[in-house]
């Protein structure tokens, strides 16, 4: 009996400790950074040649005292909705470590409550698709604890495009092409070689 | 050992074997059965006689039977013709499957790069199954108009610019297309059967097939690991990641075109030579296509089968287009441990297809063909169930294991198939595995379009729905029924039918008249041994007349 009860009381508190520790979730954090980006409504930016310049602040509105526990800051570049859809592989979820709305990693910087910017040019592996950027605060156990976004809540507002690179170069091109019409001209002389081995062989 | 008169079987079947003559020697057939001489005279040739077995047998590496097909089967052997062409098949074979779904594993960067949606991945992965349902059973024609050798080479040379042009692919319509085409190649399967069965001997043609069927699958696992693998090497060259995968492609590409080079230079279709240097002459009889469509498709145990083997290796193809993506989205895994975990589903095909034969085999020396069928049932059914396992774990190593456990399951039950398909029919024997090989890739085609295109269902559910639909189907199974050796719950017909009387009824009386019946007539002998060891043999009808079974 005490055995039992032993177990259940292990088991919750073993739930509580994965709570506390993993299980982070967006609905908990406090959206108390104000970030903006450069691009305007829905520009183009070209990946690898674009820049985005980034800034964040502590809203001051809010009361002093919140961001004593803050200590990094780390800015991503998320999907807006648009660019989430029929494609589970960027969906939204509560739960920070099984969200996947922010993929790509601008910078990390310890927090201050002003005057930071970034200026970030944009990396070639980010696909086309339409973003915003949200900065994750941490404390010093490495658990977020607030954000701010440079869109609003329904994250409708201030989003802007990417246009990837398409990683084609002529010289692939080319490649593809030449080893395709190889590929064709050695089957034709396969059935040509055929015919005379047989008109060869008919023949003797 | 020898025999002492020349007897050779006439294969009457859409694979019919071509008289044979070479520069050396020149064999005519001998209808000893009916008593008409040939058309041709007999032919001497240099050395005064018919061609002593003695002489014919130092030309070959393995032993052979009076038509040349080899009687053993050497694995580490690469003897020309015969397991030359075995190794020639299997590895082209494995080229084709490794370019056909060289694409999945890369999936996770390919869909950034080009901006696929699920629904685009979908399609394309359908695509990629759908094109060998037609390509199957054409190549089927094809092997019998130009051999197998020419056969393999040309399709296999015709899809290889499909894959070169995955690297210039940039929408999802241009890959749609280019997945569509290159799936065209894995219609080799084919040919493979057709030219293991050309040079294995009866005794020897079940494992000869089945190894080479299971070698050519294990490409659809190895190339999870094999382009993820090259990706990171391209990439690490220094070569950005929307560029890597492009250049990735080149490699199955080059692999393909290779293997077609090997085969037409150093493959022979038949033992004694290629279809194209062997004069046709005397009397070959060309069986009708018409007859031989009419009872392939009017035997319902073919159609069956068809739609069971969509749910073993239809099922082996759509794991193989999905499971890279699901363990990678799922579970957070990095593309090359996405990779590791999805190859090791197909490269259990090493055994576990060669095995589901060679069960098939041992079940039928007890249980006769009852054993085969039951086999099948269970094996199947068994797959099914961790299908259904493997949509439902949340943790995985546990997924890990219950995949490979399905995977065992699910490639055995294709070589069990094959272990029955062989006595569906024999006039219509190459009709029949064209159907099934192409029921197989319908099969892909199905659960992917039901459940693994677009967001409808998440693709753990879409798993575990696929196995429910595995488990349906294959009921099916138990609606075959041999009126000679019984089906699973029923026993051998009580009018005492034999092996002749069924494959007989594919030959009408003036078809028999002719005498063009009399491989079918040897088959239904030696199918004697799927009785199983405790039935008593039943009673040869004194003079052959037919019952129709259907």
């Amino acid at each position: 009996m005490a055995i039992q009860g032993f177990l259940v009381v292990s088991l919750l508190f073993s739930c509580l400790a994965a709570t506390s520790y993993g299980e982070v979730t967006f609905s908990s954090l406090q959206e108390s950074l104000i970030v903006t980006a450069s691009p305007k409504l829905r520009q183009v930016l070209k990946a690898g040649e674009d820049n985005i310049i980034v800034s964040w602040s502590f809203n001051k509105s809010l009361a002093a005292g919140t961001d004593s526990s803050y200590k990094t800051v780390k800015l991503k570049l998320c999907y807006a909705p648009v660019s989430q859809q029929d494609r589970a592989w960027r969906k939204t979820e509560d739960h920070l470590n099984k969200d996947k709305t922010c993929q790509h990693n601008i910078v990390t910087k310890p927090y201050s409550s002003s005057n930071n910017t970034f200026t970030w040019t944009v990396e070639r592996d980010v696909p086309t698709a339409t973003y915003f950027i949200r900065a994750y605060v941490y404390n010093s156990a490495d658990h977020e604890v607030a954000y701010g976004q440079t869109t609003d809540a329904h994250k409708t507002t201030n989003l802007f495009d990417v246009q990837a690179i398409s990683g084609r170069h002529v010289s692939l091109d080319i490649a593809s092409i030449c080893f395709s019409a190889f590929a064709v001209v050695s089957l034709f002389g396969f059935f040509f070689l055929e015919k005379r081995k047989a008109k060869v062989s008919q023949a003797k | 050992m020898c025999p002492s008169r020349l007897h050779r079987q006439l294969f009457l079947s859409r694979r019919a074997s071509p008289i044979l003559l070479s520069t050396q020697l020149v064999v005519t057939i001998w209808k000893f059965e009916t008593g008409q001489p040939s058309k041709n005279t007999v032919k001497f040739n240099m050395e005064g006689s018919y061609g002593a077995p003695e002489s014919v047998q130092k030309r070959f590496a393995l032993p052979v039977d009076s038509e040349h097909k080899a009687t053993e089967f050497r694995l580490f052997s690469v003897a020309a013709p015969h397991m030359r062409a075995f190794h020639l098949s299997w590895v082209s074979f494995f080229a084709c499957f490794v370019s056909t779904f060289a694409a999945p594993p890369l999936l996770p960067i390919i869909r950034d790069d080009l901006d696929l949606t699920a629904t685009d991945i979908g399609n394309a992965g359908i695509a990629a199954v759908s094109g060998a349902v037609f390509a199957r059973v054409v190549m089927g024609t094809a092997c019998d108009l130009v051999g197998p050798r020419l056969a393999s080479a040309a399709l296999i040379l015709i899809t290889a610019p499909a894959v070169y042009c995955t690297a210039i692919a940039n929408s999802a319509a241009s890959f749609l297309l280019v997945r569509f085409f290159t799936g065209f190649s894995i219609a080799t399967f084919v040919s493979t059967q057709f030219w293991m069965s050309s040079l294995f001997s009866s005794k020897v043609v079940g494992t000869a097939n089945g190894v080479a069927g299971g070698w050519g699958n294990l490409g659809g696992g190895a190339t999870q690991l094999i382009m993820p693998l090259v990706f990171s090497l391209i990439q690490n060259i220094g070569a950005t990641k929307f560029t890597a995968w492009r250049i990735a492609f080149f490699i199955p590409a080059l692999f393909q075109t290779l293997s077609a080079y090997a085969i037409f230079f150093l493959g022979q279709d038949l033992p004694d030579g290629n279809y194209s240097q062997l004069h046709k002459s005397g009397d070959k009889h060309k069986d009708s296509f018409s007859q031989i469509f009419r009872h392939a498709v009017t035997n319902y145990r073919g159609w069956i089968l068809a739609l069971t083997y969509g749910y073993c290796f239809g099922v082996e193809l759509t794991i193989d287009n999905i499971i890279a993506q699901y363990f990678y989205d799922r579970f957070n895994v990095n593309l090359h441990t996405a990779g590791i975990i999805a190859a090791s589903f197909g490269l259990s095909n090493i055994f576990s297809r060669p095995g589901g034969g060679i069960l098939s085999d041992i079940m039928a020396k007890r249980y006769g063909m009852r054993g085969r069928l039951w086999a099948l049932w269970i094996l199947q059914t068994l797959g099914g169930i961790f299908c259904i396992l493997l949509g439902r774990v949340g943790s995985l190593s546990v997924s890990i294991a219950v995949m490979i456990i399905f995977s065992v399951f699910v490639q055995a039950a294709c070589g069990l198939t094959f272990g029955i398909v062989p006595f569906v029919s024999r006039r219509s024997l190459g009709i029949i595995s064209g159907m099934t090989g192409g029921g197989g890739n319908v099969g892909a085609v199905l659960t992917q379009v039901i459940f693994f295109r677009g967001s409808r269902y998440s693709t753990e559910t879409g798993i575990t729905l696929m196995g429910v639909m595995i488990l349906c189907c294959t009921l099916a199974i138990m609606l075959i029924y041999f009126p000679q050796w019984g089906g699973m719950f029923c026993g051998p017909s009580s009018k005492g039918t034999t092996e002749e009387d069924y494959y007989m009824g594919e030959w009408d009386s003036a078809e028999k008249e002719r005498g063009i019946h009399m491989a079918s007539m040897k088959f239904s002998e030696n199918s004697r041994s799927e009785r199983g060891k405790k039935v008593e043999s039943a009673p040869t009808p004194a003079n052959g007349t037919p019952n129709t079974y259907v």
